[in-house]
């Protein structure tokens, strides 16, 4: 815990460091435009992707900076899918007011389940979370006059993004549209990580005794942070509520909450990059294990998770860092 | 032009069952979208093989158009990633029809793409009588709540019974259950005296079961679904003493015939109306269970067999008419008659949704002392009730 | 008066079956400090070994049902050995996400080899049938499953409170290091543990299959319950387990019975409240 403050601090502050990243930050950005065109007959996939990385960041804030280990954060993705779904329906199916909307509503799920959450800690914060979760669950599928219970929620059907992309049935607007929302949830979490703000999180992570001693409020700083975790959460829910035009409960279950967390300590926690990295090996090992033998394709995930903790345990994106050692050593 | 086209293709279609792959000359694909992995995947695996038995015995072609069927795992519910699933099959594996769907939410997730890329689809199971009105493209080869609870209702009735509870699953499918048979109940005269909605996850059922027989009805109305419910379902029942009470059970499809050997002796003499039982006797039920135990030894057949294989049928009598010029094919199957293992079934031109026969039947042990769904009774060509009466 | 019994009685053997599935995490997670998510595996390995026994093998009930627990208990100790060791020492999301893969794993492995459907197990002709206890009728295997459970309980008692390995167990769990230190072979005492909890899963899954049905996906299905019963009692407590469960047990059936709609939301708003009140669980001490 100790080292990984170390490793982190003086990356923030030297500019080579900082602009390598941005450099990063553009190849990543062009190789989700070159896949448009690569593979032009998988957009609905890539959507998908797109829409899970949001999802997956906002669980890295709270999980990777503030250190905040949750397993119910499908009930903030879950809420905003709901919300901006409802939104559409009944009020207005303009998608950036949606996405608004469903920010919102993850945000304030966010702020009232924090006010206990982020007392807890361990199991008791992990069961916590879960309840959370659970309990929206069945008040959705009991409300079914406004949710449509387990049939779905029927009924959205998008106006054109700015009032000229319409949503087509190959999905390009929608591709577009997420990468446009998940870039700007990304330059916003990368503001915010390294705002002293961040620093704060990270500093609760690393040891909240030492934080409160200096005279932060530990507390009200967690809920803050889980918040603002919240809402970016809420705009994954409705971007995917938008994109598929439908909203399940499946939304709030406990697997996608689950699926969520493998997919970001499969990443590497705490780094946003592993986030995504984390989320497009998932799906993509899913997708096409499960294309080849369906039956079969757990033992698949199941051996790619084992092989994750045991050799790289700090996920995916220690693997390079790893190497580095290794060469190191070897010279 | 485009009528004549269908007609005499269809014309040949008859012809052509055995005249077969030598006509083949173009390769039209088939979509079929459902579970093949997850708790749900015994679905996928029924789907399968039934479709592979109606191919097995009525060549991969029709109309001149060789027929290749595409599987993908949708894995349980999960509208997101079979709408992705649908565009990729249409975009980038060219199928021209679809069927599959097991669970309504991913069914309904498909509507408005079907509708623009105009593809004919066969549910060959998701049962909320709603999905069929959300697009024009959809044609159901399965059976609704609406239209098996009725039939159970007014059967109940005449054996009278009088006074009944009802327990269902709190979900969609539970839902319609509960309405379609308190409707039918109340209006010949029954009264429903409890009605409870029970969490999906449960499964131990002795605390509803207990507050059943305290009111002791004459019968208790109940809708599962398959698997792990309907099995604890069946065994609370007997071991709470709710049939030593006299009290009934009725219920749908909780026999299935994929957890009815689980079950054991305390599913023996459940009753059920159902459209569809592993043991219905009919030549055509005789070919199709045999082919299945010859080509699966081991396997069932079940609702999902059979929704499976009349969808095979339809989507056959579409190609065969039609081929890739997929635009009009549902009409082509619109008052469509034909005979199902199941017994004799029609597609109801307006609703598009399959009329059929509903019967009664109450489990027991046939000559190889295996547990079967043995019919008694009959309610002829019942459409979809939920469509027709709301 | 009759209602009230009733929930008692059904929400009593309910809950012992939580117990009794249990008890083995709360011991594994109170003294090794592992989030282990694969807990529920233990029931799935041996209620799937039971059924392999007696319908497809002809194995008798009573013969099945310790030679599933030991089965489990063998496969356990493998698992420790290759698994389990290195966990010890991960972090806690690491403990997450290697536990889950562990269960993905066993789940897989019962699903290629028996399938994905109810797996039964063939109880004996008496435990179905139903014994009067004056104001209602029981399942005599529901009678078995109270019986079995205080027995595990008084057996778990004297176990930890008058043999050896008792005290070198209370000791790890109080503090490792020093017990360590002490000369006490924690590694042995882990291993020992660890296997006795597998074994007290698979114990329960097989008692408790006709409420808790045994099929491929029973780890994941089940996972958030036992995990309730071991947050609310409290880690490494299994008094306080005994507690949680049998509470839980009751308060749910109640609820089932009396606001079926409601039944699950009840049931995790009992247990926010409790853990928002101790956050520690009843009698938890870490």
């Amino acid at each position: 815990m100790e080292a990984d403050i170390i490793r982190h601090k003086p990356a923030k502050r030297l500019g080579g460091i900082f602009s390598r990243r941005i450099l990063l930050d553009i190849c990543l950005i062009s190789a989700a435009i070159a896949f448009f065109f690569i593979f032009p007959n998988n957009l609905g996939f890539m959507t998908r992707v797109l829409v899970m990385i949001i999802m997956v960041l906002s669980l890295d804030l709270v999980l990777g900076y503030a250190g905040v280990a949750t397993l119910g954060h499908a009930a903030l993705f879950g809420s905003g899918a709901y919300a901006a779904g409802i939104f559409a329906v009944y009020i207005s199916a303009n998608p950036l007011l949606g996405l608004v909307v469903g920010a919102l509503a993850g945000a304030i799920i966010a702020f009232f389940s924090g006010l206990i959450l982020m007392r807890a800690t361990g199991l008791t914060l992990l069961m916590l979370s879960i309840a959370v979760a659970q309990v929206l669950f069945e008040l959705v599928n009991s409300e079914r006059d406004l949710t449509g219970g387990s049939d779905g929620l029927l009924g959205i059907d998008m106006d054109p993004v700015l009032g000229l992309y319409a949503f087509d049935f190959y999905g390009k607007t929608g591709y577009w549209y997420a990468l446009a929302v998940l870039v700007v949830v990304f330059i916003l979490l990368r503001v915010f990580v390294a705002s002293p703000f961040g620093l704060v999180a990270r500093g609760i992570h690393a040891s909240p005794e030492r934080m409160r001693a200096i005279g932060t409020p530990v507390y009200w700083r967690l809920i803050t942070i889980y918040t603002l975790a919240g809402g970016i959460a809420g705009i994954g829910g409705a971007v995917s509520a938008q994109v598929t035009e439908l909203v399940s409960l499946e939304s709030l279950g406990f697997n996608l909450s689950a699926e969520a967390m493998i997919m970001l300590i499969l990443g590497g926690i705490g780094r946003l990059y592993g986030a995504i990295f984390g989320t497009v090996i998932f799906m993509t090992v899913h997708h096409f294990a499960a294309s080849v033998d369906p039956f079969n394709w757990l033992f698949v995930i199941g051996i790619l998770v084992l092989l994750v903790v045991y050799v790289v345990p700090e996920g995916v994106l220690g693997l390079p860092e790893k190497l580095r050692k290794h060469l190191g050593m070897a010279k | 032009m485009k009528k004549l086209f269908a007609a005499l293709s269809a014309a040949s279609a008859i012809g052509l069952a055995s005249a077969g792959p030598a006509l083949a000359d173009h390769t039209v694909k088939v979509g079929i979208i459902a579970p093949f992995s997850g708790p749900f995947a015994i679905w996928g695996k029924q789907f399968q093989e039934a479709i592979e038995v109606y191919v097995a015995q009525n060549g991969e072609s029709a109309g001149g158009h060789r027929i290749e069927f595409v599987y993908k795992d949708s894995g349980g519910p999960n509208p997101s990633g079979t709408k992705a699933l649908a565009q990729e099959l249409v975009i980038s594996d060219g199928v021209d029809y679809l069927g599959g769907f097991v669970f309504t939410p991913n069914a309904l997730a498909v509507a408005p793409l079907i509708d623009e890329a105009q593809i004919p689809t066969v549910i060959f199971n998701a049962a909320t009588s709603i999905i069929v009105e959300k697009s024009d493209y959809f044609v159901r080869t399965s059976f609704s709540l609406w239209q098996v609870s009725v039939p159970m209702a007014e059967w109940a009735y005449a054996q009278g019974i009088r006074t009944a509870a009802i327990s269902v699953t709190d979900y969609g499918p539970g839902n319609d259950a509960e309405i379609a048979f308190k409707t039918a109940f109340e209006a010949l005269g029954g009264t429903v005296v409890d009605t409870i909605k029970m969490p999906l996850a449960t499964t131990d059922f002795a605390p509803f079961m207990q507050r059943i027989k305290d009111q002791s009805p004459d019968a208790v109305f109940g809708f599962l679904p398959a698997g792990p419910p309907s099995f604890a379902y069946i065994k609370a029942y007997n071991e709470n003493g709710l049939r030593e009470a006299g009290i009934e059970f009725l219920g749908t499809g909780e026999m299935d015939e994929t957890t009815l050997e689980a079950i054991g002796d305390a599913a023996i003499g459940i009753t059920t109306a159902y459209h569809y039982s592993g043991a219905h006797p009919s030549e055509m039920n005789q070919a199709f269970t045999d082919k299945i135990d010859e080509m699966f030894p081991g396997s069932v057949t079940n609702l999902a067999s059979v929704g499976a294989y009349d969808g095979a049928h339809i989507l056959y009598q579409m190609i065969g008419a039609v081929g890739s010029e997929r635009t009009e094919a549902v009409d082509v199957v619109r008052g469509l008659a034909w005979e199902s293992p199941r017994g004799p079934v029609s597609i109801d031109p307006v609703t598009r949704h399959i009329t059929q026969n509903v019967y009664i039947r109450r489990v027991a042990r046939d000559e190889n002392g295996r547990l079967v769904n043995e019919e008694f009774d009959v309610i002829e060509a019942v459409p979809d009730l939920g469509l027709v009466e709301n | 008066m009759s209602v009230f019994f009733g929930i008692l009685v059904d929400g009593v053997s309910y809950g012992m079956i939580l117990f009794m599935i249990s008890v083995g995490l709360t011991i594994t997670m109170g003294l090794m400090r592992v989030i282990n998510l694969a807990h529920g595996s233990f029931a799935l390995i041996g209620g799937a070994t039971a059924h392999w026994l007696t319908s497809e093998m002809g194995v008798g009930y009573y013969a099945a049902v310790p030679l599933a627990v030991l089965a489990t208990m063998m496969v356990a100790m493998v698992l420790e050995k290759v698994f389990y060791r290195k966990i010890y020492q991960f972090t806690e999301l690491q403990q997450v996400l290697a536990t889950i893969g562990i269960t993905f794993l066993c789940i897989a492995t019962v699903n290629y080899l028996l399938g994905s459907t109810i797996l039964p197990i063939k109880i004996p002709e008496v435990f179905t049938e139903s014994i009067s206890l004056g104001f209602r009728s029981m399942p005599v295997h529901r009678l078995v499953v109270i019986v079995m459970g205080l027995v595990v309980v008084v057996a778990l008692f004297l176990l930890l409170e008058r043999t050896n390995f008792g005290i070198q167990l209370r000791a790890a769990v109080d503090n490792r290091t020093m017990a360590d230190a002490l000369g006490i072979d924690t590694v042995r005492i882990f291993a020992l543990s660890f296997s006795l909890g597998a074994g007290l899963a698979a114990f329960g899954g097989i008692l408790g299959a006709e409420l808790l049905p045994v099929e491929a996906y029973y780890p994941l299905r089940y996972m958030v319950l036992f995990l309730v019963v071991v947050a609310v009692g409290g880690m490494g407590s299994i008094a306080g387990s005994f507690l949680a469960a049998i509470g839980l047990g009751i308060i749910d059936t109640a609820a089932r019975y009396i606001v079926p709609e409601y039944g699950t939301i009840f049931f995790f708003v009992v247990m926010m409240l409790v853990l928002a009140l101790r956050p520690r669980g009843l009698l938890g001490r870490i």
